[in-house]
């Protein structure tokens, strides 16, 4: 359960170069859903949910997890409730090139200090769930467009993180994988996990196992459907 | 293993990985850093190396040494002081000695020419003993070639070569001639009943400095030099020398850290989006800080290894060749002699702090820079 | 004199603190003019981080002054050798009226920095940065410390002129002079011994209370700041004879030589550890009752206080253990 109270986010704060992103957000994100922020490019949908992830922090007014405030918190225990709440899947993937799958799978977990082996199974499962099993060992510059978006819901999962974030998820994927990637995404909320996406995609806001959309313009909120 | 260990050992597998990865760079980094630590390890070594000859070959040294002074400069003793000194109590002997230097036109060394105190040294008259590296100077060809002495243009003294000495203390004896008493007079022009100066024996050495009282009541015009005034000198010759040379490369130490510095804030454009990618997936500055300083201890001890075994065999194994003729420097005649392997904790820390401390000094704030980059910056 | 290499060493490390000081002292400065938890600004944001620099930048360079603390001792007891009269470090910090003060400097900013430190791994704990005001306030204390250590080091090292003739430890560490370090070598054995004893019972039962009401780690750190001082007394009249078998030779700092197997350092090493530990506990308690620290910080303080009766234990069975082995026979 995430809730905003009225954020804004400037950058460049004091500076000419000035932007209002984010004007006056009030906002409730239901646990155990899909909820999709759309609008046009510039409408601030990033923003929002980099601030929704713990990410970064709002200028002005309050964010909540779990009835919990998030919105002052030092950057380091900002770090922590993002890295053991919230998985992301970004745009561009950010795999990180040289490393095999398997380690770029593991890395979110290293600063948490776990047990290697057990942390390697647990890898491996997620991998062979999401059918690159096979492909473990290999470096990740040689996934092809939709291996590589597994492999990077495999890393945003690997600390169980109860809430997935993605953004733009298939702005680079043609309409089998995007399909493949809502299966996912159906998939991880029956398992009952939060997924929150952005997108100008009208394959994935139309699509039925969307549970909200929130419509953005202009860094404000200009409509929400269930 | 407890999480921070876990943590530290996950981290470090990381850097390893990381390092492979930019080998270049990395290797660039640890052979200039092992090249500086190797000359300063080298420097201190050699010259801790060369106090401790000092030290052994003081050890047979008199107590004490009287010389005569006139004008301020050293003259010859005459013999009758000698009863002046062994009348002292406490003064268990007192010998006059002989020994001077003799430039060697020939192979433009300068020798120490002595005659020995020890009756067993003694040559035969018409005969030398010399240390090796005379006839290594001289670039003798065979065992017993005579030595020429020349004192002036057109002169020349034949001696037969009874011994050469092997390499024992050759810091001190690798450039001495041992002449018979009659030989040095006549070769030097020392009339009899003076001395070079005059050694004195002391039986307890807490008694050196009422002896030294009482000596220079008795002798108002001569001058007393104690083993331990020695010993003083050549430890501050070499630990400054040591220093100049460390001092130098201190130079170089900055120079090296401006660089790494230079290198740990000039991230390439992949590291940087790197560490921006560690960042947003869940890491937090202090474990992007923690990783780097892997990277950065694991560059710096390995150098620092490297470096100090380098130098070690270079003083060593070779002698300090590369250092010898700074270094030593007291004499043309440069004693080829192995130093007796030794080496401590202190030096080692010195050396650590001196190199290491500079290196990661320059590199923290880079770092730091590094780590606090903005997580959501690598959404855009 | 100073181009040495042990002698570069330290002055280096002395410099690079000097430097973090001041730098991180102004910066206290500024994060106490400006610190405002409850913007979002990115000025706050910056000097956020900038305290996780000053941590970084403050334990470096404390790691780097703990080891050159031992070098400088080390160093003036290899110098010895340099100066007429000087058989130890005593002879050679004896040389100008700067070495012993350099000495004490340094200590000083031993116990000042560890505590620090410790504050700063509560405040790392607390989500809402409780200790930072605390924290640099102590930072701002604590720079011009470490700058007169500098001086004070730097100032030693420039006026060593080995043309002095010094007094070492056997005239230093004899009753018959009236000064404290003859005093504290005139204690009679016996009762050195004794309150070493009863302090360590003190530092005993504070510590068991502390940790079984869970509170007053402050009469623990007290007790353990009054152990320091009996243990120093207690080596330069009892313990250090046990070590020489000798009954006349009270040296603080011979021990520390190789020809004693370098005892000297099994004493200090746990004693500074125990005391270091000790006192932050004490100091940590505190803040014990700050709201967001209240879940953590009570059971760091009771690992400092296992830590420091751990390290405090290791003292005494090293001081049991040269009383034992000795062949001097003080009693009986
Ligand atoms: N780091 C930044 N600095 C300055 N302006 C930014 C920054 N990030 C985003 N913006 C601006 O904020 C607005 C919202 O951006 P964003 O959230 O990325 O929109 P969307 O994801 O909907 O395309 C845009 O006008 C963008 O130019
Ligand atoms: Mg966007």
């Amino acid at each position: 359960m995430i809730s905003l109270q009225s954020v804004s986010k400037l950058y460049n704060e004091g500076r000419p170069n000035e932007v209002q992103a984010l004007r006056d957000i009030d906002l409730e994100i239901a646990p155990r859903a899909v909820t999709v922020f759309k609008g046009p490019s510039g409408s601030g949908k990033t923003t929002l949910l980099s601030i929704v992830g713990c990410m970064a922090r709002p200028s002005t007014g309050r964010v909540f997890v779990d009835g919990q405030m998030v919105s002052g918190l030092p950057e380091k225990f900002l770090t922590e409730q993002r890295r053991t709440t919230f998985g992301f899947v970004f745009q561009r993937f950010n795999l990180i090139r040289g490393l095999s799958v398997l380690e770029n799978v593991m890395l979110p977990a290293v600063p948490l200090g776990p047990d290697h082996a057990a942390l390697r199974r647990r890898a491996l499962d997620r991998l062979e769930q999401l059918g690159l099993g096979a492909k473990a060992d290999m470096k990740v510059e040689y996934l092809s467009g939709g291996e590589t978006q597994r492999a990077a819901i495999a890393r945003a999962l690997i600390n169980d993180a109860r809430i997935l974030i993605a953004d733009e998820p298939t702005a680079n994927l043609d309409t089998e994988l995007t399909h493949r990637f809502l299966e996912i995404v159906a998939a991880l909320r029956d398992e009952g996990r939060t997924v929150i996406m952005t997108s100008h995609d009208p394959r994935i806001w139309e699509a039925d196992m969307v549970n909200a959309v929130i419509e953005m313009q202009d860094g404000r909120i200009s409509g929400a459907f269930a | 293993m407890t999480p921070f260990l876990r943590r530290q050992r996950a981290l470090a597998d990381y850097t390893l990985a990381a390092l492979a990865r930019r080998r270049g760079k990395n290797l660039a980094l640890v052979v200039i850093f092992s090249v500086i630590v190797f000359v300063v390890a080298s420097a201190m070594l050699f010259s801790a190396a060369l106090q401790r000859e000092a030290d052994l070959v003081l050890a047979e040294a008199p107590e004490l040494i009287v010389q005569q002074l006139v004008l301020g400069r050293q003259d010859l003793i005459a013999e009758t002081e000698i009863a002046k000194l062994t009348a002292i109590r406490g003064v268990t002997a007192a010998k006059g000695r002989l020994w001077g230097y003799f430039y060697d036109r020939i192979s433009g060394a300068n020798y120490t020419v002595m005659v020995p105190d020890d009756p067993a040294m003694m040559p035969e008259p018409g005969t030398v003993a010399v240390g090796e590296g005379i006839p290594r100077a001289r670039g003798f060809t065979f065992a017993q070639a005579p030595l020429f002495l020349s004192r002036w243009p057109g002169e020349l003294q034949k001696f037969a070569v009874a011994r050469t000495f092997d390499s024992d203390s050759a810091l001190v004896s690798s450039d001495l001639v041992l002449m018979a008493e009659s030989d040095f007079r006549r070769f030097f022009e020392v009339p009899p009943g003076v001395y070079t100066d005059i050694a004195v024996s002391i039986r307890n050495p807490r008694e050196i400095a009422t002896i030294v009282e009482k000596a220079t009541r008795a002798m108002p015009a001569a001058r007393f030099v104690t083993r331990d005034d020695i010993a003083r000198t050549y430890q501050k010759l070499f630990s400054w020398r040591e220093g100049l040379l460390v001092a130098l490369a201190g130079a170089a130490i900055l120079a090296f850290a401006i660089f790494a510095a230079e290198k740990a804030s000039g991230l390439s454009a992949e590291e940087a989006r790197e560490i921006g990618v560690l960042k947003a997936i869940g890491w937090d500055s202090s474990d992007v800080i923690a990783m780097k300083l892997w990277e950065g201890a694991l560059i710096a001890i390995g150098a620092f290894l490297i470096g100090t075994v380098a130098a070690y065999l270079h003083v060593f194994g070779t002698g300090a060749a590369l250092f010898a003729p700074v270094l030593k420097g007291w004499s043309v005649i440069y004693p080829d002699f192995r130093l007796a392997p030794q080496i401590d904790g202190m030096q080692l820390t010195a050396l650590f702090l001196i190199t290491v401390v500079p290196y990661v000094a320059a590199t923290l704030v880079p770092i730091w820079r590094a780590a606090s980059a903005d997580p959501d910056q690598i959404m855009r | 004199m100073i181009f040495q290499t042990p002698i570069l060493a330290l002055l280096l490390v002395s410099l690079l603190a000097s430097l973090v000081a001041v730098w991180s002292g102004w910066f206290g400065l500024r994060v106490l003019a400006r610190w405002n938890l409850a913007s979002g600004s990115r000025a706050q944001l910056q000097m956020e981080r900038l305290t996780e620099l000053v941590s970084t930048l403050f334990r470096f360079v404390m790691l780097a002054e703990l080891v050159a603390l031992l070098l400088f001792v080390f160093n003036a007891d290899r110098m010895a050798s340099l100066f007429v009269g000087a058989m130890c470090a005593v002879g050679t910090l004896n040389v100008n009226p700067y070495g012993f003060p350099a000495l004490y400097a340094k200590i000083a900013v031993f116990f000042a920095a560890a505590v620090w430190l410790m504050l700063d791994r509560a405040d790392r704990m607390g989500r809402d940065f409780p200790l930072t005001r605390v924290k640099y306030v102590a930072l701002v204390g604590i720079a011009p410390l470490v700058l007169l250590s500098a001086g004070l080091e730097l100032t030693y090292f420039l006026n060593l002129r080995t043309d002095v003739i010094t007094s070492c430890c056997s005239k230093l560490f004899t009753p018959v002079n009236p000064n404290l370090a003859a005093e504290l070598s005139g204690l009679s054995p016996g009762a050195a011994l004794w309150l070493l004893g009863g302090s360590g019972a003190a530092v005993v039962l504070a510590g068991a209370g502390a940790l079984i009401r869970r509170r007053g780690a402050q009469g623990f750190a007290l007790a353990g700041a009054v152990l320091f001082g009996v243990a120093i007394a207690a080596i330069i009249s009892v313990v250090s004879s046990y070590i020489y078998e000798h009954p006349n030779h009270h040296c603080p700092f011979c021990i520390l030589k190789p020809e004693y197997g370098y005892y000297g350092y099994a004493l200090y090493g746990p004693l500074f550890a125990g005391t270091a530990l000790a006192l932050s506990a004490g100091v940590l308690q505190g803040f014990a009752r700050v709201p967001s620290l209240t879940g953590v910080l009570p059971a760091l303080i009771r690992r400092q206080i296992w830590l420091s009766l751990g390290a405090f234990a290791l003292f005494g069975v090293a001081v049991i253990w040269a009383i034992v082995r000795s062949q001097l026979i003080l009693f009986g």
